[in-house]
């Protein structure tokens, strides 16, 4: 009696529970034997199938992926969220400022701005020559318990901390 | 310096490094291209399954068990995907005047090497989906009966004739009497 196809091929896969006794039988049937030599050469044919190469880098399409959301480091994000609380105090400071200055500045026509530009300007230059800080000018500013020098000295670093902040997000921006 | 593991990759894509991920689909884009190749036989589809292999895997790195070993389990998601592109497809034209032949020459022996290449891989075409699929898992990912049963969940006894009806397909293909 021969071994059955099921046999061959599980011998063939290490899959067998009867690997004695299959190959007393193959060392004593020459058709079995040939049949197994057979089903090994189709192994081997299926083994030697090469790899072909890639046409496109499939990573290329990854890089930009944008539902890959970038994760900023802890102190990248700490520093964008302090700049943002900075920003809101100084929005905060600042409206009582605008609130009082804006409805005495007087907008020009554009006539008027025309004709007199030339004494405008010179009046902005000897404003900035002349300028006091808004306390001065408007008396019902609001009074802060620090020196508005102070103040704007703490504005001007916030600022820079600001723009220092941006920069760092858009280089990881670029970078991903 | 050591270049990083494929779990190293995997851990930065996580916490969504884009670049970690491209160089992980760098690393094993040809396996799961040649694996979608084999089954489709069609370079075009094979590179949009590989493509679309690596975006789904995207989807589920994060429930992919960090202790095993990427490659195989990135083998056997594409090989999943080509199945099922085969069998959505299953009404549509024979696929035969559309795969690929490999017309380029060369030295004789080259070419006798690279013909014998296109008769297994139209041989391979030729099976139908779920002996292919069998095929692809056992032979050139080395799975055994039990895992391959697990991975297309279906029974052992269906793997066990899947595959040895494949091969006595093939063989009758291959090995014929010119």
């Amino acid at each position: 009696m021969h071994l059955t196809n099921e046999q061959l091929n599980e011998y063939l896969d290490n899959a067998s529970t009867e690997r004695a006794e299959i190959e007393t039988h193959l060392d004593s049937c020459d058709e079995c034997a040939a049949r197994l030599s057979a089903l090994q050469a189709l192994f081997t044919d299926l083994d030697s199938l090469p790899d072909v190469e890639l046409s496109t880098n499939l990573a290329a399409r990854f890089s930009p992926r944008p539902s890959l959301t970038p994760q900023l480091p802890r102190w990248l994000t700490l520093t964008a969220t302090l700049q943002a609380a900075a920003a809101l105090v100084a929005l905060i400071v600042a409206i009582p400022f605008f609130s009082i200055m804006i409805p005495q500045i007087e907008t020009p026509s554009f006539t008027t701005w025309l004709f007199e530009l030339q004494s405008l300007w010179t009046s902005w230059l000897d404003t900035l020559s002349t300028f006091q800080l808004p306390i001065t000018q408007f008396p019902n500013l609001p009074a802060y318990p620090v020196e508005l020098s102070t103040l704007f000295i703490a504005l001007s670093i916030v600022s820079i901390f600001w723009i220092f902040g941006n920069g760092l997000l858009l280089r990881n921006h670029r970078h991903s | 310096m050591n270049a990083p593991t494929d779990r190293d990759l995997i851990l930065q894509a996580r916490r969504g490094d884009a670049e970690a991920y491209g160089d992980l689909v760098t690393r094993h884009q040809t396996s799961v291209f040649n694996v979608c190749y084999r089954i489709l036989h069609n370079r075009a589809d094979a590179e949009d399954l590989a493509q679309e292999t690596f975006i789904r895997a995207l989807d589920r790195l994060h429930t992919f068990d960090i202790e095993r070993e990427f490659s195989p389990w990135i083998r056997r998601v594409a090989a999943n995907l080509c199945l099922n592109h085969i069998e959505a497809q299953k009404p549509s034209a024979p696929l035969d005047e559309e795969r690929d032949e490999d017309k380029t020459q060369g030295p004789s022996e080259q070419v006798e090497v690279k013909e014998r290449s296109e008769q297994i891989r139209s041989a391979l075409a030729s099976l139908p989906p779920h002996y292919r699929i069998v095929v692809e898992l056992r032979h050139y990912q080395e799975l055994s009966y039990d895992e391959i049963a697990s991975e297309l969940n279906i029974p052992l006894s269906d793997v066990k004739s899947h595959l040895f009806r494949a091969r006595k397909l093939l063989a009758e293909k291959l090995h014929a009497p010119d």
